[in-house]
């Protein structure tokens, strides 16, 4: 009875040709790119006959043949809804069937891309536990309506809620045509959840400014230019660039500096577009991020999927209060590694907590963090001295004396150190660990006890000489695990968050004795 | 720590690890023995026979007894009725806490060399991680394996 076969909008043909012109820029810039260096530019290409022209043709041919396959994709693309799944049949030369049981869906994650736009269309992504194998029962609908994402989103939570009689809403979703005329109207779905949090303006240029995105794009630069290093006249430029030199030290440095800036810019406005107006609603089952301005985004995440919180701050968000908030979850895919779900990309201490305790109110926000004994103080520099010494040594011996200089390092690695070492610490509350270590950013893991699938203790040769010990806690997150680190505690303590861990509770009844060596009494077999 | 896990692993995979050292030691031995050629043909001084002699002495020490030694003595396992722990390693000891309610799967397996000494490693998975013991008679492996997967089952979750 529901086998209606529902199709993608059309814009799809288009969308799936760009995508698949996308991967082909590079390769195409390069074949193009070296034919222009080589024989005199475009005029060149058209005076050697058909044989200058083959890279031209070749690229016509491969671009006809993504737009036919883009439309081909397109065509062969259909879903339904039958025995409580999900029914999707594509394929370009190999026809493929995907069945997938509503009951199985985790989340359905809308983005609406600047083609999207303007029709009220969604990309609907798809999202199953997967069961470990990478992206797996995975679905894409590359452009539907906004009304028909609905109607999926409907006919999941009826199959979830048992009813197998889906009258009310086939008798609405008729076919492509009626659907459209519903699409102005707002989904219900986003009256029911409720606004948690919007992000500021202020907070929203904070977080472009000091985001670490001009690393990225600086090193996108480099790279772009490293892909183009061969092909770039370099005998030509070599003597402008010695011209260049002779204005002196200063305009180089300044043009290095006005090219970070514009790298800078580059990245705070990517920032701003990717972030726009976010927000975080809740339902009982989700919370749901939206986000951006061209391209807009929507992620849902279950709850019960949520393994544990993680926050982090560098030292310049820091001073100013501000924290980074991620939701470390079980499931996705790998290839949506870079999509951590980021609960507040950055956030005022002070504005995160209510949301949180609301979000989750079996979590303690701020418990008694239990520091490091003194002891462990030397762990957190001492080894990464010892490393440098032979360079030190080296640096010293050869560039006596200004070599030297290179000692300074060692203070600000041992206050660095230091400062890791202050940083540091646990707190077992209740069936929560919290865990809290520094590297150059400070990062704060909350866990539940039940979504810790493993706890191990280290120990080295030096740190079994101070009594201390290092503790990892690892949750699963994404497709793998994410570990906290507690470093170099002390092994008492150590001893008691495996206790804590420890599902028999045996250690818990132990005395804290250094030689119990007899029989447990727990043990079979 | 206070109380160590109590099961060791079979002493016959401690001669399988000489085993493996004793390989290692020979390809580190051809590559010492290249620079003897390069040595002779190029006349180089004659320390470096010496020294590469020393050296590949200073290597078999290392990674066929010392090593070896060392890693199987650590080597301590213990399977409970709710967690199962581990523990081992050579510079950094590392103890392992897996409850059972966290245990998706356990395999074992078998190399040629394990086999010829009948053993079998087992690897125990969790969402996020997999933990390997490494040497164990093949018949106790086995009988391992299934008892995790029955404890593994009826283990519960204590929310």
């Amino acid at each position: 009875m529901s086998e209606v076969r529902y199709k993608l909008h059309p814009i799809s043909a288009l969308i799936n040709f760009l995508k698949g012109l996308k991967e082909l820029i590079l390769p195409f810039v390069i074949i193009f790119g070296a034919n222009l260096f080589r024989g005199g530019g475009i005029g060149g290409m058209f005076s050697e006959g058909w044989q200058g022209l083959l890279p031209l043709i070749i690229g016509g041919v491969v671009l006809l043949f993504m737009l036919i396959a883009g439309i081909i994709k397109w065509k062969r693309f259909v879903y339904w809804f039958e025995d409580g799944e999900l029914r999707i049949e594509y394929g370009l030369f190999i026809k493929k069937k995907r069945y997938i049981p509503f009951e199985r869906i985790q989340s359905l994650n809308y983005t609406e891309g600047i083609f999207h736009r303007p029709f009220g269309l969604v990309k609907v992504k798809v999202e199953t536990a997967g069961s470990g194998k990478a992206g797996q029962a995975e679905a894409e609908l590359t452009a539907i309506y906004r009304a028909e994402a609905d109607r999926i989103e409907q006919e999941m939570h009826m199959a979830k809620r048992g009813y197998q009689q889906q009258a009310v809403v086939e008798d609405e979703s008729a076919l492509y045509g009626p659907v459209q005329a519903a699409v102005p109207a707002q989904p219900e779905e986003e009256i029911e959840t409720r606004i948690l949090y919007r992000m500021s303006l202020k907070e929203l240029l904070m977080l472009a400014t000091t985001s670490g995105g001009i690393g990225v794009v600086i090193s996108g630069v480099a790279l772009f230019l490293s892909q183009f290093a061969e092909l770039i006249p370099y005998d030509a430029i070599y003597d402008e660039v010695m011209i260049f030199m002779r204005f002196g030290y200063l305009v180089v440095a300044l043009t290095v500096f006005a090219g970070l800036l514009l790298a800078w810019i580059i990245s705070v406005a990517m920032t701003l577009i990717a972030y726009y107006q976010f927000t975080i609603h809740a339902d009982d089952e989700r919370i749901y991020i939206t986000r951006g301005l061209l391209e807009k985004k929507k992620v849902s995440v279950p709850f019960k999927r949520v393994q544990g919180i993680k926050m982090t701050q560098n030292p310049l968000r820091q001073l100013f209060g501000y924290v980074a908030v991620t939701v470390e979850s079980a499931g996705g895919t790998l290839a949506d590694k870079d999509e951590k779900i980021r609960l507040f990309p950055l956030v005022k201490q002070r504005a995160m907590k209510p949301v949180l305790e609301e979000l989750f109110p079996e979590f303690d926000w701020s418990p008694e963090l239990e520091r490091l004994p003194k002891r462990s103080r030397p762990f957190f520099y001492r080894l990464s001295i010892a490393w440098l010494i032979p360079a030190f040594a080296a640096l010293g011996y050869f560039f006596y004396p200004y070599g030297l200089w290179a000692l300074v390092a060692v203070p600000v690695i041992i206050l660095m150190g230091l400062w890791q070492h202050r940083s540091a610490g646990y707190a077992t509350t209740g069936r929560q660990l919290t865990a809290q270590f520094r590297g150059v950013s400070l990062y704060r893991y909350y866990m539940m006890k039940k979504r810790i699938q493993v706890i191990a203790v280290t120990r080295t040769i030096f740190q079994r000489r101070r009594d201390v010990a290092s503790v990892h806690a690892t949750i699963k997150s994404g497709m793998l695990g994410a570990t906290a680190l507690i470093p170099h505690l002390a092994r008492e303590n150590a001893e008691d968050i495996l206790a804590w861990y420890e599902p028999s509770g045996q250690r818990q009844t132990d005395p804290d004795d250094e030689h119990m060596k007899n029989p447990q009494p727990n043990e079979i077999g | 720590m206070n109380h160590q896990p109590k099961n060791r692993i079979s002493r016959k995979g401690l001669t399988v690890w000489r085993l493996y050292g004793m390989i290692e030691t020979v390809v580190f031995a051809l590559l010492l023995f290249g620079i003897g050629v390069l040595t002779y043909f190029f006349e180089w001084p004659a320390w470096i026979y010496a020294a590469a002699g020393g050296v590949f002495i200073l290597f078999g020490f290392f990674f066929i007894y010392l090593f070896p030694k060392i890693r199987w003595e650590r080597w301590r396992y213990e399977v409970r009725e709710q967690e199962i722990e581990l523990q081992h390693g050579l510079f950094i000891v590392k103890r392992t806490l897996v409850p059972m309610v966290r245990v998706q799967h356990v395999d074992t397996e078998q190399g040629p060399i394990l086999r010829k000494y009948d053993l079998s490693e087992i690897t125990i998975s969790t969402a996020a991680t997999t933990h390997t013991i490494p040497a164990l008679i093949t018949a106790e492996a086995d009988e391992l394996r299934s008892r995790i997967s029955v404890l593994a089952r009826v283990a519960e979750d204590d929310v």
